[in-house]
């Protein structure tokens, strides 16, 4: 499983090097990149290539209600018990990096991440595309025994028992985007991603492999239409399962952004009760065919320095 | 009792334009494609203060603490293309610094091109 793991880190950043190299040889003409591709660093439940200027801190909020299939009892999930929030901060410390802390109701997670845009799509095409990494690390800070009696290692010598460690809290989520501003009014973007967790229950997988697609399509000079659609992928051979219990199902999410100069606020229906990224891809059991819907909403505020 | 009304509120004075500024070309006068960006950044970075039409009416003018020009009056438009630039994108007190919202010369050009397009209306 190790190499598998090199293996798909080497395919997520290879193409990213060698485009840096490609385009460099193009830098005869000075060609400045797109006019704001998306308005927020956020997608919903992803990122967007987008990260703000260089000294840039940013504070948001990430809310989602319960789902909202009871209706009218609890105001379409309103006042359901199952939300979650997420509090986060970002920092900007030079153009095109940037490194996060956040921190999430769900399984009491912490969360370090950073994204790195490598590419940025330029005003003349010299660079078509945007290019970003993005990655991140949460560790589960619920109490010691909500994890049961501890591990447990079954082999053909019997079963052996040991205790819960730091680094089993641990899960990792590692994410390759490519986006295009195709007009002022439409921005698209894939991705591709890799989620591990250190310790799942027996029936699990600890890796998951997913794809993402996600855009928003401008409809006033201020508001835009966004969805995202992350879809974790059911491959056998990283599979440590003859057959998948409950496998993640895929997120779904639409809504509207408005933004400002220091704000943007999304507010959407989407499918996954998770918010950060690897939850979403190896938790989320909601269905968006089966009423599983919930209302959600992200404020980012930005200040700079 | 003190009452502040907003009609009690005064302009703020003079502005200290440095020479570099007043005498600045703008290097997109009349560039149309420039039109939508310079309404567009208008509309994220200005419209909360100055209002849709740049009337000094926006949601968040009351909390100023001096009175926002009219940017289609002739105490605004008559100055050079360089003192607006100066005004708009470098600032000072309540009339923030934009130079790291808007990084690129052309989009700011384009700001101060729809300011000059608003005494038209």
């Amino acid at each position: 499983m190790g190499i598998m793991k090199k293996y798909i880190l080497l395919l997520l950043i290879l193409p990213g090097l060698t485009l840096t190299g490609a385009f460099a040889q193009d830098g005869e003409k000075e060609d400045i990149p797109v006019r704001a591709p998306f308005e927020s660093g956020y997608l919903i439940d992803n990122q967007t290539t987008q990260i703000p200027i260089e000294g840039t801190l940013e504070y948001v909020i990430q809310h989602k209600f319960g789902t909202m299939e009871n209706g009218l009892s609890d105001v379409w999930g309103i006042y359901s018990p199952g939300a979650n929030v997420r509090l986060g901060l970002n920092y900007v410390p030079v153009n095109n990096f940037q490194v996060g802390l956040g921190l999430t109701k769900k399984n009491m997670y912490t969360d370090l991440n950073a994204k790195w845009t490598i590419l940025e799509q330029t005003r003349e095409n010299t660079i078509p595309l945007a290019v970003a990494l993005y990655g991140s690390l949460a560790i589960d800070g619920r109490n010691k025994n909500t994890f049961g009696t501890g591990k447990v290692w079954h082999s053909g010598e019997g079963t052996k028992e040991f205790d819960i460690v730091f680094s089993d809290r641990f899960s990792y989520f590692s994410q390759l985007i490519v986006g295009r501003k195709f007009t002022h009014w439409l921005s698209l973007q894939a991705g591709a991603s890799f989620t591990h967790y250190n310790m799942v229950g027996s029936v699990y997988d600890h890796d998951k492999i997913g794809l993402h697609f996600n855009g928003r399509i401008r409809f006033s000079m201020q508001s835009s239409f966004i969805f995202n659609y992350d879809v974790p992928l059911k491959i056998k051979s990283i599979s440590e399962q003859r057959e998948w219990v409950d496998h993640p199902k895929p997120n779904l999410a639409f809504g509207v952004e408005i933004s400002t100069s220091t704000h943007a606020f999304q507010i959407y229906m989407g499918t996954a009760d998770g918010i950060i990224p690897q939850d979403i891809m190896m938790w989320n059991q909601n269905d968006w065919t089966d009423n599983g819907l919930a209302i959600g909403f992200t404020i980012t505020r930005l200040w700079n320095f | 009792m003190a009452f502040t009304l907003p009609q009690d509120k005064e302009y703020g004075g003079e502005w200290d334009i440095p020479e570099e500024y007043q005498n600045m070309e703008n290097p997109y006068t009349g560039d149309k494609s420039l039109d939508r960006v310079g309404k567009m950044l208008y509309t994220k970075h200005c419209k909360s203060c100055h209002g849709s039409k740049g009337e000094g009416d926006g949601p968040k003018a009351a909390s100023m603490s001096v009175k926002i020009r009219d940017l289609a009056s002739s105490e605004v438009q008559e100055q050079s293309d360089g003192v607006l630039y100066y005004q708009s994108i470098i600032g000072r007190d309540d009339m923030p610094n934009y130079e790291k919202k808007i990084p690129v010369e052309e989009d700011r050009w384009a700001v101060i091109n729809y300011i000059r397009s608003l005494k038209e209306k």
